[in-house]
């Protein structure tokens, strides 16, 4: 079975059920399935080089559905796009990707009015609205005018749903990539498998007792792997997948909770806090709601008993997981989550998880090692990177950069990173890229950039910044000047000027202290 | 402060911060912020940042709304409504 078969499963056995909800619209699993055919046959029209890689520049959408579905039915490689890029990382990751044909939703257009003035390397674009700005080097297409036309298609015969035999029997072909940020700031390509992704899948409904009355509460972008996983459990269960994309108003995404009566909710540590400091989250019974999820970062443990002493009769799941394993790698049974709290649980069935000291030996209990990962959940490896990837993929197995002890139940906790990586609100954010994008200002002479503990976000970016002699510079100057660079997660939420920067006796500056 | 005044200190705030100076032209005043992709969900904490301290005012958790704070038009009925009472 292929990615794309999840949703022929579920087109086959419940092809009225809902699969999206967006806002007023809708759509079926039998027309979705309808749709994503006849885009394929299209894709396939046009001639692509054998596993083109196929961008999608969407925002959570219906759109979005059908062209991931799609993508994988035409046998080419999808390429979720961080929509929030500035158009010389979009640049960077279309190259890297070879990416010709690109999915972008009209909204987006702005950032291609720069991208036209660089190598681009695109040849098509298909939209759902005509484009204003167009280049001559590109051939635009009306993802409408397209679906206008359907192909005639007939639902095979199934009989179960979807089973670890599923996974077992797929193929380990690159199906999807997602870019992620490294250490080193260059974003990496992690190239996932039809097998990696439906191992993944089956592992997380199992746990989550998903079926096909379920609805999810989207909140999460889907080109962030989190995300991904949601759609493709759904997907793989006939659930039903409500997107609202305006978590900024969370009143709004709690009134969309209450009218297509969801059961489920997912967040990284940052929704739970605007949801809990911001809204009237708490105040709200939502009856439908049976489980809610939290992966994306550790969540403080007054955040958690603060959401289970709100909803103490629904399921509250911690996970954690890695892009580069499809993503889940653990999770925390709701049962447990306060006589465990701070934990990030078991593994997810399918995967084997070990802690290894330095010489690749087992730790033993309750001693600190690194997170290590087996199974068939576990990347392809990153695109273009054979370095990176020898770092982090040793004999098949996921060396995390996650530090972590297990208790005598077998519980893990995390302790530490062994990479230099914030992550706030979900985002995984390169110190060093934030590091060397302050150091490309000329009145900064020298910058320590960490994570700092932050009520909203988990973790928030704070840099200490050494200005040469004679200049001056505010907070404010500063943020701005990032904010031209990098996406706005990625802008310094604290900013300190200071003398000098404390350092070790090897030179190294000490964060430690500046901490 | 007049809701011609206003509507141009919002415009420059949005221009500036999430536009980098350019395309003050490519939105109109009934844009939505959300549909024309100007400002995404971290985006709009940095608007709400800016009008608390500028029009030194707290925006309470229900009027964190789409209708309040989706457009340039929308924020300068909401100012004026908190401002003047």
């Amino acid at each position: 079975m292929n990615l794309f078969q999840i949703l022929e499963k579920s087109a086959a056995l419940f092809p009225t059920n809902r699969a999206v909800i967006y806002y007023d619209d809708s759509i079926t699993y039998q027309k979705l399935y309808q749709n994503v055919i006849t885009l394929s046959d299209y894709l396939i029209s046009l001639n692509l080089p054998n596993n083109s890689r196929i961008g999608l520049f969407l925002e959570n959408s219906i759109d979005y559905v059908t062209a991931y579905f799609a993508v994988t039915k035409a046998g080419c490689t999808v390429v979720p796009l961080d929509t929030s890029l500035h158009p010389e990382k979009l640049l960077t990751i279309l190259k890297d990707s070879e990416i010709h044909l690109l999915f972008a939703h009209f909204k987006f257009q702005r950032i291609f009015k720069k991208l036209y003035e660089m190598q681009h390397g695109l040849s098509h674009i298909i939209s759902e609205k005509d484009f204003k700005l167009k280049s001559e080097s590109i051939t635009y297409y009306d993802l409408q005018q397209i679906l206008n036309s359907p192909t005639q298609t007939t639902l095979p015969k199934v009989t179960n749903p979807i089973h670890w035999d599923d996974a077992n029997n797929a193929p380990h072909e690159l199906a999807a990539m997602f870019y992620t940020s490294g250490s080193t700031g260059e974003a990496k390509g992690v190239m996932l498998s039809h097998k990696n992704l439906l191992s993944n899948t089956i592992g997380t409904i199992e746990y989550l007792k998903l079926t096909e009355i379920d609805s999810i509460m989207v909140i999460l972008p889907f080109y962030y792997i989190y995300g991904n996983s949601l759609m493709l459990t759904h997907i793989a269960t006939g659930g039903t997948l409500v997107i609202d994309n305006r978590f900024m108003y969370a009143e709004t995404i709690l009134d969309t909770m209450e009218k297509e009566k969801v059961t489920g909710l997912s967040g990284v540590p940052s929704n739970f806090l605007i949801l809990l400091n911001k809204s009237t989250f708490t105040e709200r019974k939502f009856p439908h709601l049976r489980y809610m999820t939290q992966a994306g970062g550790a969540m403080a443990p007054d955040i958690i008993k603060r959401v289970v002493d709100a909803f103490p009769e629904k399921e509250l799941y911690i996970m954690y997981g890695q892009t580069e394993a499809s993503p889940r790698i653990t999770w925390l049974p709701p049962e447990k989550v306060l006589t465990k709290i701070g934990s990030i649980g078991i593994e997810v069935n399918g995967l084997e998880v070990k802690l290894l000291d330095e010489n690749g030996s087992e730790v033993s209990e309750n001693q600190v090692g690194e997170i290590v990962v087996g199974g068939d959940s576990v990347m392809l490896g990153y695109w273009n990177q054979p370095d990176e990837e020898k770092e982090v993929l040793k004999n098949g197995k996921l060396f995390t950069g996650d530090l972590a002890k297990r208790d005598d139940d077998g519980y893990l906790y995390i302790v530490g990173r062994k990479k230099e990586i914030i992550k706030s609100g979900g985002n995984r954010i390169s110190v060093k890229e934030v590091e060397e994008t302050l150091l490309s200002n000329s009145k900064i002479h020298e910058v320590a950039v960490f994570g700092v503990d932050d009520d909203i976000f988990g973790e928030a970016v704070k840099a200490v910044i050494v200005l040469r002699d004679g200049e001056e510079a505010d907070e404010k100057e500063i943020q701005k000047y990032v904010r031209t660079l990098l996406p706005e997660f990625k802008v310094p939420r604290y900013v300190q000027f200071i003398e000098n920067l404390p350092k070790s006796q090897a030179g190294k500056v000490d964060k430690k202290a500046l901490r | 402060m007049d809701k011609d005044t206003l509507k141009k200190e919002i415009r420059e705030f949005i221009v500036d911060t999430f536009l980098f100076g350019e395309g003050a032209d490519s939105f109109t005043d009934s844009d939505s912020f959300m549909q024309t992709g100007i400002v995404d969900s971290t985006g709009i904490l940095e608007v709400t940042g800016f009008i608390e301290e500028k029009f030194d005012f707290a925006i309470e958790n229900e009027e964190m709304t789409p209708v309040n704070l989706d457009s340039v038009d929308n924020l300068v009925a909401f100012i004026s409504k908190k401002v003047n009472g």
